[in-house]
């Protein structure tokens, strides 16, 4: 029975540590693709890649195998993709976060996110909503604009993380606004909103998956959209545009990339499946359900995307003036 | 009775053969998962996250997620009772006694202890959430940032007090634990600390690594010291179940240690850790032997044991009423919901009752599944320890390194574990207590990343942790504590002089 228990444990785990066998001559793809998730399992990110890879076998002869390698707000898990062989079977899945498209502007990176990794499609964009709680006086930003200029008084603000996409366009609200925006960074967007549906702070900002069921909940009332357009998940909610307040982010943005150097050709076998997949109706109604609207685009428009992204975004942070201190 | 017919619905959903399937494999999943080093149950329900799409209902995928959770609580105390290895930090105040008792040949019954004090605890726990889930939904809400330093502060306090001989190496070794959690990313700016340009230290060092190094590699290392030769780890297997002594002693411990794990483990965030450390601090404080604690006492083990598997069960509350998940596995199962189309909230009652009462109705089925799983092992595991040091050594050592790779896939989580080791048996032969650290590391993050949300929120004054009222209470209790705490001290040095 304890030699058995023994042998059956040992088995376990000589399987799970066995490297998957390739043997790598067949047109690509080969072998199983390693997708790498630099953030940690559970996450907006995460949950993204495991609907990309649930819908992959649908359209590719090899799966799709999501590694998740939080670390380094994200930078651990993209050089490691940035370093590995560019021969498509080590791809980076949420390119587009935070620290592609903001951390260059505030601190050195061990690589150049535009220049060392190819951007091979968009999925989706997670816009930036501003809340707040539902017995709140506030029911517009015009509301939080008045109150606080009337008082004199900062309002406190939750956000995910200190110089996240949420914690740079909520400042950059207060900043277009002359709202003295007090900014409190929490452990990441669960625990943000959660001090924000106990009333410990006055307003707050989120992604779309993160509040929206406090809002269904009827806990949170959702005030503006920071990105340029309306978010297809919150159709209802005016952008801050709109609202007269001239400033917009990209929020956070996911999509896919290969390490620089990748063949062509496989750039677009992987480009052609995620549009595939993009279109896929099943595929649709899951990202619906987390509440992440597909904005597909392919891999030159992609490039081109963030290449602006990233500049709006410097020039967003030289504006305001934020640092790491 | 609206609660009784939802519940009865909830049991008629639950004990369909497919669900009670799903049930017994999360238990055993679970226990597994508990009992292997490192693999940590929110890894596993993240890996079993893609099958999920695959099982159709969504009653039955989060039955088998909510198994492998409360199945791990379970299975966690296993190690820490037989090889000093806390898979989790609320098993750490576990270690203390049951590691004891387990070199004084006690390891079945403290085992079995655990066994029955998680079956009471958990059942417990589904009872009080069946019947009182929104009201205390509302009492989790209520601890923001100044309600959650105070308590971290009080955390703090009784993980000092845990290293039982000295007040001054317990302080010492809190400072450290301390140090070794500003490694990394400051909570509140952002900017890297202490990590010396090496970008594996960028997020800092990991919970389980640290555990495991100073107090699974440590053991092994010092018992290198002693016997190199193919001795047991412990000659004496003892009897296999706790006596009668034993269960009259821990019975009160096990109820206590339920209703602090109940109330504390609704608590966003560090609840199980910190209800496990008010546990063993309050069975301490009532026992008619305090000083058997450290010694292996085996209401220091029934009270945190029970703790946290009480803290298990209410930490669904948060999830299933108002949508928050209050851990990492929790959110795991929060994100399954999500994928299934369901959102969890105060809507969830109404929306889909089958859910809400399918999962309660599960987890009493799943508590008399491990009850009934977990005793037999107890003979078996407790046997492992007639396996010479030998070959149990390097067969830890092997699981400890896996289990540290799994959690980022990174070779530096091995040499950090190997380091941390070595530094175990140092602190071994220097007679310090790795306790009161390892919990310190844990609370280290909530105490500062809390407090300085409270200023910010306050605009940089103090006063914000004492015109709170629950704020207030916890800081009074802190004070309480150390005042009383330092009345012993100096009694003790009058004796002793005198």
């Amino acid at each position: 029975m304890k030699r058995l228990f023994a042998l059956m444990v040992a088995a376990f785990f000589v399987f799970a540590a066995l490297p998957v066998a390739s043997m790598a001559q067949d047109a690509y793809p080969a072998k199983p693709i390693t997708a790498v998730v630099p953030m940690a399992a559970g996450g907006s990110s995460d949950l993204l890649a495991r609907a990309v890879e649930k819908f992959w076998t649908k359209y590719s002869k090899q799966p799709l195998v999501v590694v998740n390698k939080p670390g380094g707000g994200g930078v651990v898990g993209t050089e490691g993709v940035v370093r590995s062989k560019p021969d498509g079977y080590t791809l980076y899945l949420g390119y587009g976060s935070g620290h592609d498209v903001v951390m260059p502007s505030l601190q050195k990176m061990p690589y150049d996110p535009l220049k060392d990794l190819i951007a091979v499609a968009r999925l989706s964009i997670h816009s930036v909503v501003i809340v707040t709680g539902a017995n709140s006086p506030f029911n517009s930003v015009k509301d939080i604009i008045a109150w606080s200029k009337k008082e004199g008084k900062p309002v406190t603000t939750a956000v995910s993380v200190k110089a996240g996409a949420v914690d740079i366009a909520l400042t950059a609200f207060g900043k277009a606004a002359g709202v003295n925006i007090v900014t409190v960074p929490f452990q990441g967007g669960a625990e943000a909103t959660t001090a924000l549906a106990g009333g410990h702070l006055m307003i707050g900002g989120g992604h779309p998956s993160e509040i929206i069921p406090h809002i269904k909940a009827g806990r949170f009332k959702a005030l503006a959209v920071v990105t340029p357009e309306r978010d297809a998940t919150l159709p209802n909610v005016p952008t801050l545009k709109e609202e007269g307040i001239n400033v917009y982010t990209w929020g956070s943005i996911k999509g896919l990339a290969a390490p620089a150097g990748t063949p062509k050709e496989v750039v677009g076998y992987l480009e052609g499946t995620v549009k595939k997949i993009c279109d896929d109706p099943e595929f649709k109604t899951t990202m619906n359900n987390l509440f992440q609207p597909i904005m597909y685009q392919g891999s030159e428009d992609f490039a081109k995307f963030m290449k602006q992204a990233t500049a709006d975004y410097a020039k967003l942070i030289k504006d305001l003036d934020i640092k790491i201190e | 009775m609206e609660i009784f017919q939802g519940l009865i619905n909830g049991f008629s959903i639950a004990l369909t053969p497919i669900n009670i399937l799903f049930a017994f494999l999360g238990a055993v999943f679970g226990t597994a998962v508990g009992v292997l080093p490192g693999l940590g149950p929110a890894a596993t329900i993240a890996l079993l996250l893609p099958t999920i799409y695959v099982i159709s209902s969504p009653v039955t995928a989060i039955i088998l997620m909510a198994g492998i959770f409360y199945g791990s609580m379970y299975g966690g105390s296993t190690t820490s009772i037989l090889l000093n290895l806390p898979g989790e930090a609320a098993s750490v105040v576990t270690c203390i006694d049951g590691y004891k008792m387990a070199q004084k040949g006690r390891a079945g019954a403290a085992l079995g202890i655990a066994a029955i004090g998680s079956f009471v605890a958990g059942t417990i726990g589904i009872v009080g959430m069946t019947l009182f889930a929104p009201v205390i939904a509302t009492f989790a809400l209520s601890f923001g940032p100044p309600e959650k330093f105070s308590l971290a502060v009080v955390g703090l306090l009784l993980a000092v007090t845990l290293s039982g001989s000295s007040i001054v190496k317990g302080l010492v070794m809190m400072a450290l634990g301390l140090l070794l959690a500003s490694v990394g990313l400051d909570p509140i700016s952002g900017k890297t600390r202490l990590a010396f340009g090496v970008i594996e230290l960028q997020s800092g060092f990991d919970f389980v690594t640290l555990a495991m190094g100073v107090f699974g590699l440590g053991e092994i290392f010092s018992g290198l010291e002693s016997s190199i030769k193919s001795e047991a780890m412990s000659t004496k297997i003892g009897k296999v179940w706790p006596t009668m002594k034993d269960w009259v002693e821990s019975r009160m411990a096990i109820l206590r240690g339920t209703i602090v794990g109940f109330f504390v483990g609704v608590i966003p965030g560090g609840g199980a850790v910190i209800s496990s450390l008010v546990s063993y601090a309050m069975e301490k404080k009532l026992a008619k032997r305090p000083e058997e604690f450290g010694q292996g006492a085996i209401q220091g083990v029934a009270g945190p044991e029970s703790a946290n598997n009480a803290a298990s069960s209410s930490s669904f509350i948060p999830l299933l009423t108002l949508g928050i998940p209050g851990n990492a596995s929790i959110a795991m199962i929060f994100a399954a919901l999500l994928i299934k189309g369901v959102t969890p909230g105060p809507f969830l009652i109404q929306e889909h009752p089958d859910v809400f009462w399918g999962v309660i109705a599960s987890m009493y089925v799943g508590n008399v599944m491990l009850l009934i799983l977990n005793l037999p092992l107890v003979g078996v595991w407790a046997q492992l320890l007639r396996v010479p040091f030998g070959i149990m050594a390097p067969v830890i050592i092997l699981f400890t390194a896996i289990g540290s790779y799994s959690i980022q896939s990174q070779a530096f989580d091995i040499y950090s574990l190997v380091g941390f080791g070595l530094f175990g048996y140092l602190l071994r032969r220097l007679k310090f207590e790795p306790g009161p650290m390892v919990l310190a590391f844990v609370l280290g993050p909530m105490v500062e990343g809390s407090m300085r949300q409270s200023l910010l929120m306050s605009g940089g004054t103090f006063s914000i942790f004492l015109t709170r009222p629950i704020s207030l209470a916890l800081i009074g209790l802190f004070a309480v504590l150390a005042i009383g705490q330092f009345a012993v001290m100096l009694r003790k040095k009058t004796s002793t002089t005198s």
